[in-house]
């Protein structure tokens, strides 16, 4: 076989025993690999009531045919349903944890059951085995990966929890390569609940090419599409993703105070451009990758990885923090306990507002950054303060009678671009399937960045059908699977001239954009399932209800009925958002 | 035009009465070693404000914006007062004393 390594393993930590998982021909064509076939298989085995946190759910572990074979190829997904958002949920990750599992003969490994005490599973060869982890639990990320090498080798990639999934904190990560993380969504919890702390995949099995002449006629010519592109070829190299910081705030939509004001003052001074001033030691990279976005930094006392744009904002104007030092050494605590940036950075946002207002005693104000990362801490092992935040902003607000202050979609919270700045990017919000999410559809490459087109970000014509285009490509790259940053130089065709000649299959263009509506539908389906339908895909009421008075997005708001109905008719779904018969014939669902 | 984002343009300490205000972010910053230069004139294409501009940080900073037609490159933004060019003239949008230019080559993220 071509592409996958036509190996799947369940393994039950309950009983200790593993399984095979057969997977036909055309459920591989129909649903790829990664989050596609993750969902298919966990819509299969789980119920959409199922709590996420019980022992029988299940936590999915998938790569894609594409995974370790070309350029950023080196991403894994993790499925299930989160417990933070309670809808289905793929959280995605780089690094070269997902070409290790590869190299260690499958394709994915789906887990059930709860360890009768904490363990840690090592692939190789197609072989799952279950390990001691009593020395490793309570450790950070970095210790246990480390540890866990000491024992697995030093060439075996470790995917793993903090003492924050541990915890069952509800958005815990899961960390691998030292600080590559799949963040959203709370999948670290589930790990936790399971008693895994970590899984290490390692071995040199390759993957078949089914076309080798093609295969490196392909890659020679990504590498000079790739390298000539000036996002991927220059300012992802050297500015990172924060370079989106001054664009965003540019255009009057960067968050601030918890979406009050879409201008922060101090901007310039949490920049992509101020980072490689002053804290950049030297770029990273995750597997095969020429583009090299990760930033290795270092503060007075500290080193790691990041800040990312989203995190830069999280903890920075999100909360008026502009202490670079603060919010990186943020960042660094959220790597190594194992926390998801944007849900922490925005939670606290939440709570500062909340405590602004009084409907929370507890004090804690705007531009507060020497307890940040105190409250991180405190909040990956639930205590004092941090037992409330561990909520997650959702939650939090709801508790203290404020439910319209948390800024979050399904129980997800927002990322850093103001949805009143981009009408196209509210849809993309409130119709994410994972909930308040920027990857389902990135409309702020057309709406801002002009890619591949420019579109007026504030009109809010044509946009359901971009929007549903662009979720079914990301389910599709996230099915095959590789970095959604490719999609700046290359489109459709060429993921579609990829799996071509990496899985032999004459994929065209169109079988692909079917694929991935199906998998979008069949997401959406789950969801449904799980009491999710049209008054769920809204946003938070600060976005129809209240317009900045400065910055170029002033006197805004989300126009989003007049899309929604539009998107659903797109979609081929009723006007409550569930998908109609004759669009579930379509896909074969 | 009254300035629209006066608070950000304060923080680079920009006079710009009568003048208009060019802020360089991201490659173009670090190129030029420059954040913001101020051009003196009235009734400007963008087009002979950046040429202006070139010839004011004495280095040539176009084809980071530009393609070889001189057209806007896929993903530069130009911003007058907050507004894309794009939505407008482009590059022979008119500028006038007061007005301020955001110059931007093509980044992303996400």
């Amino acid at each position: 076989m071509n592409g996958w390594m036509g190996r799947i393993i369940k393994f039950d930590l309950g009983s200790m025993t593993q399984e095979t998982v057969a997977v036909g021909d055309a459920i591989r064509r129909q649903y790829l690999g990664g989050r596609g076939l993750g969902v298919k298989l966990y819509s299969e085995l789980c119920s959409s009531s199922i709590d996420p946190l019980a022992d029988d759910n299940a936590l999915i572990f998938m790569t894609g045919p594409l995974t370790g074979t070309m350029m950023t190829s080196g991403r894994y997904q993790v499925i299930s349903r989160s417990p933070l958002t309670g809808t289905i949920c793929d959280s995605s990750s780089g690094g070269n944890f997902g070409a290790a599992l590869k190299g260690a003969g499958i394709d994915g490994l789906i887990i059930q059951g709860r360890a009768a005490k904490p363990v840690f599973l090592s692939v190789h060869d197609g072989q799952v085995e279950a390990h001691d982890a009593s020395a490793f639990w309570g450790l950070d990320t970095q210790r246990t990966q480390k540890g866990i090498q000491a024992e697995t080798g030093s060439k075996t990639s470790v995917s793993c929890i903090g003492p924050a999934g541990e915890n069952q904190v509800i958005f815990a990560a899961i960390m691998n390569d030292k600080d590559r993380a799949a963040g959203r969504g709370g999948m670290g919890a589930i790990m936790g609940s399971k008693n895994l702390k970590a899984i290490a995949a390692g071995g040199v099995q390759p993957v078949t090419i089914g076309d080798p002449t093609g295969y490196k006629a392909l890659t020679a010519r990504l590498e000079r599409i790739v390298d000539k592109n000036p996002v991927t070829g220059k300012s992802l190299q050297v500015l990172g993703t924060s370079v989106l910081v001054n664009i965003i705030n540019a255009h009057g939509m960067f968050p601030t105070e918890n979406f009050r004001r879409g201008v922060f003052n101090d901007a310039e001074g949490t920049s992509g451009e101020k980072i490689a001033e002053t804290l950049l030691q030297r770029q990273s990279s995750c597997y095969k990758c020429p583009i090299g976005c990760g930033r290795t930094t270092r503060t007075r006392d500290k080193n790691g990885e990041g800040p990312e744009y989203e995190t830069v904002w999280a903890f920075g104007a999100h909360l008026g923090i502009s202490d670079l030092t603060a919010i990186t050494e943020a960042n660094y605590a959220c790597n190594e306990l194992g926390l998801d940036t944007i849900t922490m950075g925005s939670t606290l946002g939440c709570a500062m507002e909340l405590s602004e207002t009084g409907a929370w005693k507890e004090s804690l104000r705007w531009g507060e950054a020497g307890k940040l990362r105190d409250w991180v801490t405190d909040t990956a092992y639930r205590r004092g303060i941090g037992a409330e935040l561990a909520l997650g902003s959702k939650r939090l607000a709801a508790k203290y009678g404020r439910p319209e202050l948390a800024m979050q979609v399904k129980g997800m919270e927002l990322p850093a671009y103001d949805p009143r700045g981009a009408q196209g990017m509210a849809l993309s919000y409130a119709t994410s399937n994972r909930g308040g999410c920027h990857m389902r559809a990135y409309m702020i490459a057309p709406e801002i960045l002009g890619h591949p087109v420019f579109l007026d970000r504030f009109s809010t014509a044509g946009k359901a059908e971009l929007v549903a285009l662009f979720q079914d490509v990301s389910a599709l790259v996230d099915s095959a699977v590789l970095c959604r940053f490719l999609q700046f130089a290359v489109g459709i065709s060429t993921f579609t001239e990829m799996l071509r000649v990496v899985t032999g299959l004459d994929f065209s263009d169109e079988e692909l954009m079917t694929i991935g509506r199906r998998i979008y539908t069949l997401e959406r389906l789950f969801n449904n399932r799980a009491g999710f339908g049209r008054g769920d895909d809204t946003l938070p009421p600060r976005f129809f209800n209240e317009e900045f008075q400065t910055g170029s997005s002033r006197h805004r708001r989300v126009q989003l009925e007049e899309m929604l109905d539009d998107y659903y008719a797109v979609r081929g779904w009723d006007t409550n958002g569930l998908p109609l018969p004759r669009t579930l014939a379509e896909l074969g669902l | 035009m009254a300035c629209r984002c006066r608070e950000r343009w304060r923080s680079w300490g920009c006079n710009l009465a009568g003048k208009i205000a060019v802020q360089f972010y991201g490659l173009m910053r670090l190129r030029l070693q420059t954040a913001a230069v101020e051009i003196s004139g009235d009734d400007l294409t963008i087009m002979a404000l950046l040429r202006l501009a070139e010839e004011k940080t004495g280095q040539g900073f176009l084809d980071e914006l530009l393609d070889k037609e001189k057209g806007l490159l896929t993903g530069t933004i130009i911003l007058v007062n907050g507004e894309n060019v794009r939505l407008g003239q482009g590059l022979e949008t008119r500028l006038k004393g007061g007005d301020h230019v955001d110059l931007f080559s093509p980044a992303g993220g996400g």
